[in-house]
This record gives C-alpha cells, structure tokens and sequence, in this order.
C-alpha cells in the first residue's frame, strides 16, 4: 500500500515538473508585448474609447470580455459598438459634471465601458476602485437608472478614496433607532432601485441595505434631482434632511467649488423632476 | 618527374564562386552582427538649438540621442534630472526594462550600475536624494520620442529613473511627470538590446554618457 502511494506520489512530483517545464518553456518562447492599459490599471483586453475630454477622464471599452479578482470573480463582456455610442453621450453627460480638480482628489481617472458586470455571479452596475482609479461601468444596466447609478458609483470612488470624512456610526444616527441596516449589501434581499414616494429617511428600498450604500443614493439623488425637489424632501423629511446636508457638507470639504445642481451653470434636461 | 596539370575552365569558375561566396558570406555575418551600422549618429557640435541650456546629450552604444527638456512643463522634475546628469550620476548605468519599439527605461543609480548590477533587486533603487513630487497637471503629448519620469505605483515617488517611449502613448498623459522630448538619435534607442521573452533585460545595454550640452 505504501509503495503504491509512494509511487502515486513520484507520478505526482514527476508530472506537477513536466507542468512546471513546459509552462517555463512557454512563457520562454511567449514575446512580450507591453500592454500600456493593461500596466496602468491591470485589466485586460481593453481598447481606447475616448481620451480628450475637458476633465481629463479616459474613457476605454472591453474590446473582448475580461475576468478580474486574485479568484477571477468579477466579470464583464465585451460591449457592443451601438450601445456603447448609445450610452457614452449619457455617461460622459454625468461624469463631465465632475472638475479634473475633484477628480484629481477622489483618484478617478479611468471609466471603462463593458456589458453584464457581474461579481460572484451577481449582476452590478458599476465596480469602483479609487486605487487603480477605475470605475467599470456596466453600459447595458437598467436604463431608467442609469444616470443616477453613475453617481451612486462615484460616490463609492469617494468614501473609499475620503473614509474618515464618511463617519458611518454617525450616519446610523440619523436613522430611527429601530432601524438596522444588513451586515452587507448583498446579504440583503433590499434591492430597490425604484425612489420611493414616502421617503421616511430612505431615498430608495437599496438605501437600507448599508449605511455606505445609503449615503451612495442620497448622493446621486442630490446629483440627480431638481434643487426644489431636494428642497421638498428636505422640508418634509427630517431624517433625509440631515443626510442630505452629511453628504454636501462634506463634499464641500472635499473640494469648495464643488458644484451641486442649483449652485452651477447646468442645462436643466440633465435633471430629474 | 610530377606532371603539371592545369585547371579547366569550368573548374576556374567553380573555384572563384567558392572564393566568392566566401567573402559574401563572411562579410554578411560582420554587417549583421553590427547592429549599428546604419544608425546615424548625430553630433550635438554641428547643430544649432533655440534653448541650448536646456539641451541634453544620452550617448548609448549606437550613438547619441539629443533630448530637449520642458522646464516650464515640470520645473521641479526637470531641476531633479539636470542635476543627476551634471553629476555624470548616469554614466554606465543600465538600460534595465525595453520593450521592443515601445520602451527603454534607465536611471536605478542603486541597482544598475555596470559591474554592480543586481538583477534581484534592478529597478528598485533609489538616488539618494529623495523622491519628488509628480508633475502631471500640465498639459502634454506623450508622443514617440518623450521622455518621462518612472514612479512606483503611486505618485509623488518619483526618483531617479526615466523612460523614453518608443511609440505614442496617449494615456501616460497625465500619469507619468514628463520631461523632455527626444530631438535627433531616436534610432539609436530602438537598437537598444531588449528580449523579446522579458521586460527585464540579461546582460544589458549601459548609457556610456549623459550630458548637458552646456
């Protein structure tokens, strides 16, 4: 029984080096091919969309799907050359609303347009990583969200980038006492996207899900509706009130000539009403 | 008594093409092993240049590559770079990362130096003098020919060690602090040895010089 195992084990030895061997002869015989995006934000098969935008922000599409993650658990597909002309006026729309300033701040650099995201087979609209100063956008999401989702996104580029500025337990407090959020955002089934009528401290059924995704949607309700609107749900909602003014206050920390809608020079079409 | 024997003709013929193919052959093989036989190599001394202070000469085995610098794009990345090549600090250090017609980078004072060199540790060496802050706010083309500062995967670590690109790459733009612009000599760099298996290159090529013009 031993030597059998034994053998099984020199087999074993003998074939995981004859692996290890013809991957080093293969990576010996493989050119190397500088791949300028892929050094720059380490995700592959993508292509240049646009680069000479007024704040700076590259924007580049999924020329064939690509895999991301150490377990390979976040994917997209390639995008489709009609949706991606569809959607890039709408993305570049939102995102020119951000200064190279602001941008420069939040380390946000690189927009990369590709279809079906998804982490661990769920589907999401965007991924954003203030490190590689990327935000993956998932041009084929829910289309009457869209725009709102681009901010929500943002936002997150901004509490990963400002964490300390984003004081979750004090944002906790603004919420009834009875109030608990899920212990993460996918652990919850509040996925609502739909804003709700009768706010009560929540802009969305998502918002309750976590206190970070909560400040997401507060942000890109502020960036996305009327400043009278925002006004209407500041008189009649308490709780919303005080997040609204959590969210700008520190926004305006971030960077004082932050431009909210109202205080800027924006065609009113970008505005919810 | 040993009877002369001539040759014929068509064995004159055979012997001369034998001859002949001889010294094709081998004066095919000097050609060939001498990759800089046709790389012009410019002198700094028969040019004219508007701004000859900011003026720099990179000699590598090919010959010498004229660079101008951009004080007014990066003053302070720029002060960084003319100061290490007044020193003579870049003599016989390595041209330690190429990518065939993309890149060659140089400049790890630490860790390239000829008859020093730790490919354990090549690229990762400092100057001595500190980093310096990223200058990216600037407006410029990374077309072929530019040349730039190397960082570590965050800004404002910015040291010593330069590349020249070797292609247009529009996205280095503000990523990388640039520096300059190759005028003349950009042949001299595509000759640069590089490996087409590595970024990282065995036994390579060292900048004999790197000088200011005044």
């Amino acid at each position: 029984m031993y030597h059998i195992l034994r053998n099984s084990n020199i087999m074993l030895i003998d074939s995981m080096n004859l692996l290890r061997l013809i991957i080093l002869v293969f990576i010996w015989i493989t050119p190397v091919y500088g791949n300028s995006i892929y050094n720059l934000i380490k995700i592959p098969n993508l292509e240049i969309y646009e680069i000479n935008t007024e704040n700076r922000l590259k924007y580049l599409y999924a020329k064939s799907s690509f895999r991301l993650g150490v377990q390979k658990n976040i994917i997209c597909e390639s995008s489709n050359k009609n949706d991606l002309d569809n959607k890039y006026n709408l993305i570049y729309k939102n995102l020119n609303r951000y200064s190279y300033n602001f941008l420069k701040k939040i380390n946000l650099k690189y927009i990369v347009l590709c279809e079906n995201l998804s982490i661990s087979g769920i589907n999401t609209a965007g991924i954003p990583d203030n490190i590689m100063k990327t935000l993956i956008l998932d041009i084929k999401f829910n289309e009457k969200y869209f725009e709102r989702v681009i901010h929500h996104e943002v936002f997150h580029i901004i509490n990963d980038q400002y964490k300390d500025l984003f004081d979750e337990d004090r944002w906790i407090k603004f919420n009834n006492k009875n109030f608990d959020y899920a212990k993460c955002s996918t652990c919850s089934d509040r996925l609502g996207l739909s804003a709700f009528k009768k706010t009560k401290g929540f802009f969305t059924e998502y918002s309750q899900s976590t206190a970070s995704e909560d400040m997401a949607e507060t942000y890109s309700h502020i960036m996305t509706l009327s400043p009278e609107k925002i006004k209407v749900i500041k008189e009649k909602d308490f709780i919303l009130k005080r997040k609204i003014e959590f969210i700008k206050f520190r926004i305006l920390k971030i960077d004082k000539d932050f431009m909210f809608p109202g205080n800027m020079k924006m065609s009113m079409s970008l505005l919810i009403k | 008594m040993i009877k002369k024997i001539k040759a014929s003709n068509s064995e004159k013929a055979i012997l001369y093409f034998l001859i002949l193919l001889a010294v094709i052959t081998l004066s095919t093989f000097v050609i060939l092993k001498n990759k800089c036989l046709f790389v012009k190599n410019y002198n700094p001394k028969d040019m004219n240049f508007k701004n000859s202070n900011n003026i720099v000469i990179l000699n590598a085995s090919c010959g010498n590559v004229i660079i101008e610098l951009y004080p007014e794009i990066s003053p302070n990345s720029v002060k960084r770079f003319k100061m290490l090549i007044s020193s003579d600090a870049y003599e016989n250090i390595a041209f330690h990362r190429v990518i065939e017609n993309k890149i060659v980078q140089a400049g790890d004072l630490e860790f390239g130096r000829k008859g020093s060199l730790d490919y354990g540790k090549i690229g990762t060496g400092k100057s001595g003098l500190g980093t310096i802050k990223s200058e990216i706010d600037n407006h410029f083309d990374y077309t072929k020919g530019s040349v730039g500062l190397a960082r570590t995967f965050k800004n404002d670590t910015e040291d010593s060690q330069f590349f020249i690109i070797l292609q247009d790459e529009p996205l280095f733009e503000g990523e990388y602090t640039p520096v300059g612009k190759v005028l003349y000599g950009l042949e001299v760099l595509e000759k640069i040895k590089y490996q087409r298996q590595s970024e990282y290159i065995l036994r390579p090529d060292f900048i004999n010089s790197f000088k200011m013009l005044k």
